[in-house]
């Protein structure tokens, strides 16, 4: 992961904050509490929270709600797809826990400006804990055919209010699946100590 | 693309496969040592220099010499790279060789588990391993029965189908979920990047799911009698433009222009993104109502590392419940078909190795098995750029195979 090349301004808390919210809501319809936002020119243009259980997709991720939600917007609006590219282009993206191979990769695809995140994601994370897309020089190809676009990265900061995002995982584990058999959680739980 | 004769299932490894004869090594110091000290020397080998990523090697080389005499030699430590002067020996190694009066040498062994009992008579040439057939046993990585092999073929030629239908003015990838305990299609779908034509894919999922494909004819020397359920015209040919397939070249979509406004398009629906759609669309209409057990833990897991100390290890949980559930599938499933737990157990066809966005798309729906045809030298993730099947911090693996049609099938849909 590319480190901080400034410190983390005013407004990345404020985007990151909203991010967050759209993760209490994802905790509040016992989802797993990943957030986000896309940021166009300093407006937040779209949210999205993960949606994983309700949809049984688990490919419903945070960044793929909002990221629907904007190509949705935008094609009504008649926008074409060199002009969706270029808005992506300008875009941001606050989520709260860096994003998975899956979300890097569509990331990538999109074009995005740049990703702001909060917590690592060391079993799947896409930006630096176990694949790195966002560094579009990892993985040039050997023998790339000529008419297609050049693979690209995008500048991805990492640790923005992890804390608070790292809390909200943690008050998911906590309240439990509400769906289990109750009394086997704490026996369980005493077993694995 | 080479053409091949016969109908072949290859299994692609975790791991790249090199000739076994030309594996990557290390080197390391070794020496020669007095078996009366051997028990002490390795004792102390173990505290101040453990073998850390060279589990499967062994500490200790046992060699017959002329006469019928043994000979044993210790791995002291590794030799970093470029250096392979005595000198850079570590001081409380060097205090264990001048004690045992050791000299060392600098010696290759190879630097990673053999993956084959091939592999591993071949390391042992250099430095004695130890070899661990895998013990995790998804069907198919010890081969394929007949009636398996036939099963693959035939859902394989109905990918290759579907890819040719859809691909009217160009070629498109195509995904085909199955169920292989009943060999049955839960979903099918090209990629919807875009399109303009009525897809008949889009909503019949449902319709699919009952389609079981066993009853199709399987021919296993390729003179198919098969039809697409969804064909309404003839296979279309498979031309040499690739450039609309959306897995290789994933960021092709930002090129295209003429669009009107009744034609949809979405960069991110390859084919097994909206494969995987459908087959969740599919599992909320056939079992409706909350969900009684799915908690969404495929991502409630990447966030265990961060919470190690956490006191409540949930995955744990689910994970027994998963496997559970899937006996259950196994015992009843003809009876009644249980609620599925998103695509466990299920095998997925596709005409080409997916992108990195597919691949963990299909570790997240828990795949059970990928078989795909043509590899995407370009963007693959199975084995061509990445290889998620050998990502070992993944809460899922899949097995993965390259099925090998024969030139003539793929004349069908060429
Ligand atoms: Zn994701
Ligand atoms: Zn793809």
């Amino acid at each position: 992961m590319e480190s901080p090349s400034r410190s983390s301004s005013s407004d990345d808390y404020r985007y990151m904050q909203l991010a967050i919210e759209q993760a209490k809501l994802a905790l509040e319809t016992l989802e797993v509490p990943v957030g986000c936002v896309i940021v166009e020119s300093g407006e937040v243009i779209a949210t999205g929270r993960n949606r994983t259980t309700e949809t049984r997709n688990a490919t419903r991720h945070a960044e793929m709600e909002a990221i629907d939600d904007l190509l949705h917007r935008w094609q009504k609006n008649g926008l074409t797809p060199p002009q969706v590219a270029e808005k992506f282009s300008k875009c941001n993206l606050y989520v709260t826990c860096e994003p998975c191979i899956m979300c890097a990769g569509a990331l990538s695809i999109l074009g995005f400006n740049e990703v702001y995140f909060g917590c690592g994601n060391d079993k799947f994370g896409g930006c630096g804990s176990v694949l790195s897309l966002h560094s579009s020089s990892s993985q040039t190809p050997q023998s790339g055919s000529s008419q297609s676009p050049p693979k690209r990265g995008f500048k991805c900061t990492g640790g923005i209010m992890a804390s608070e995002a790292v809390a909200l995982f943690r008050s998911f584990y906590e309240q439990g699946n509400p769906n289990a058999p109750k009394p086997h959680r704490p026996v369980l739980h005493q077993l694995s100590q | 693309m080479e053409g091949v004769n016969t109908w072949d299932i290859v299994h692609v490894p975790s791991k790249p496969r090199f000739p076994p004869d030309n594996q990557p090594t290390v080197n390391v110091f070794a020496s020669a040592i007095d078996p009366k000290f051997a028990n002490s020397i390795v004792r102390r080998l173990n505290q101040i220099a453990p073998l850390e990523n060279l589990r499967h090697v062994k500490r200790v080389r046992k060699e017959r010499l002329e006469g019928g005499k043994f000979q044993l030699s210790v791995i002291l430590c590794l030799a970093r790279d470029g250096e392979d002067h005595l000198k850079t020996i570590p001081a409380d190694m060097l205090e264990l060789t001048s004690s045992y009066q050791l000299s060392a040498f600098i010696t290759k062994v190879c630097g990673f588990p053999a993956s084959s009992k091939e592999e591993w008579e071949e390391q042992c040439k250099l430095w004695p391993t130890s070899y661990h057939p895998p013990t995790y046993n998804i069907d198919g990585i010890t081969g394929f029965s007949e009636e398996d092999a036939q099963s693959v073929c035939s859902f394989t030629r109905f990918a290759l189908q579907l890819a040719a239908i859809s691909g009217v003015a160009q070629v498109h990838n195509a995904a085909v979920i199955v169920d292989p305990s009943v060999k049955q299609v839960i979903a099918s779908a090209c990629d919807d990047v875009f399109y303009g034509q009525t897809l008949t894919e889009k909503t019949n999922s449902h319709n699919s799911c009952h389609e079981q494909i066993s009853h199709h004819h399987i021919d296993l020397n390729g003179a198919a009698t098969q039809t697409a359920p969804c064909s309404n015209g003839k296979p279309n040919e498979l031309k040499h433009h690739y450039g609309s397939v959306s897995c290789l070249h994933p960021w092709q979509w930002s090129k295209q222009q003429a669009y009107t406004n009744s034609c949809y398009w979405h960069p991110l629906r390859h084919a097994a993104i909206a494969a995987i759609e459908y087959s969740a669309a599919r599992d909320r209409q056939l079992y409706p109502g909350p969900a009684q057990d799915i908690d969404g833990f495929s991502e409630m897991e990447q966030v265990q590392s961060s919470l190690e100390d956490s006191p409540l290890k949930r995955q744990k949980t689910a994970k027994d419940k998963d496997d559970a559930r899937h006996e259950e599938d196994d015992n009843d499933r003809t009876l009644k078909l249980p609620r599925p737990y998103l695509c466990t157990g299920y095998d997925i066809y596709l005409v080409w190795e997916p992108c990195v966005m597919c691949a963990m798309a299909l570790v997240h729906q828990r795949v059970r098995r990928i078989f795909f045809v043509f590899p995407n030298t370009h963007a693959g993730a199975l084995g061509s750029v990445h290889r998620l099947q050998g990502e070992e911090s993944l809460n899922h693996h899949y097995a993965v195979f390259r099925v090998m049609v024969p030139e003539e099938s793929l004349a069908i849909v060429k």
